[in-house]
């Protein structure tokens, strides 16, 4: 799961981001691209010091001005999620693939390849979204954690 | 890696996906938690991530929970050595505390900066203010 594709599955949610200038946005995502332009609403904004604030109903940012983007710890479980889905899916199909091996040209591993970046023809499931990379592919380091402290003042 | 990889020139970030790394951002801030994702841009997701704040030989953590970093922000990252994390010599101290340490630092560069600026106007020299307030280490 690329950074991008990580903002894209975040649309809806609450989060903050902070301009290198030092100004935050908090709101909830409502649009990105692929440039990291995003639309935001219901935001507040913060000065650079945090003792102004501002408050409007849309708003546009450029994604060259974005340092960086804080986005809720369930989203990254909802990214997992997916994934394990795919993952069965994949296991799933590559058994039903392996019954007949003549149409199995490319030789396919067997399930939960990890590193599998980018789509290889013939898995129907595939899309822009799919070139996963390994988004919490260890297991054993625990993902949740109590939702703390969400804005820096 | 051949060169049809769309990630190229991020193959050695690769190799630090899942590990738990730091990364200074060129604000001077810097973040601890784990690389889950990097793409072409360098742009990185961390979890679990704290900002720590260092004022002398004392530290104090923030947790910040899960980052996406624009790329271009980032002045360098770093495995964190598990074993050496355990014996720094340095003293964590509680979030209010390094807080108020930070602004302490903060207000005598200040003054520092006006004493100088002070100095140079006496001798002539105009110095623009928010050159030296800018921080950029």
């Amino acid at each position: 799961m690329l950074p991008l594709s990580l903002l894209k599955t975040a649309q809806s949610h609450p989060m903050l981001v902070e301009l290198k200038n030092g100004e935050t946005y908090n709101g909830h995502l409502v649009s990105c691209d692929s440039w990291m332009n995003i639309n935001l609403r219901d935001v507040i904004c913060t000065s650079k010091d945090g003792d102004r604030f501002w408050r409007m109903p849309e708003c546009y940012i450029r994604g060259s001005t974005i340092k960086y983007l804080r986005i809720p710890d369930e989203v990254i479980d909802m990214v997992k999620e997916d994934a394990q889905a795919k993952s069965r899916n994949r296991t799933e199909m590559n058994k039903n693939r392996g019954g007949n091996a003549s149409q199995n040209q490319r030789g396919g591993r067997p399930g939960g390849n990890r590193n599998n970046v980018g789509n290889r023809p013939g898995q129907g499931y595939g899309g822009p979204g799919n070139n996963a990379m390994r988004l919490g592919g260890a297991a054993g380091q625990g993902n949740r954690l109590p939702h703390a402290a969400k804005n820096r003042k | 890696m051949d060169d049809l990889n769309p990630l190229a020139g991020t193959a050695h970030l690769l190799e630090e996906v899942d590990k738990k790394l730091m990364v200074l951002l060129r604000d001077g801030r810097t973040l601890i938690g784990y690389l889950r994702s990097v793409d072409q841009f360098a742009n990185l997701v961390l979890q679990r991530t704290i900002e720590r704040i260092h004022v002398g030989n004392e530290y104090g953590d923030i947790p910040r929970g899960v980052f996406i970093i624009r790329g271009e922000n980032v002045v360098l990252l770093g495995e964190i050595d598990r074993e050496k994390e355990q014996k720094l010599p340095l003293k964590e101290i509680s979030v209010d505390e390094i807080l108020d340490a930070q602004r302490r630092e903060q207000e005598q560069r200040q003054e520092k900066h006006r004493l100088v600026s002070k100095a140079l106007k006496e001798r002539g020299l105009a110095v623009d203010a928010n050159i030296i307030n800018e921080d950029f280490c």
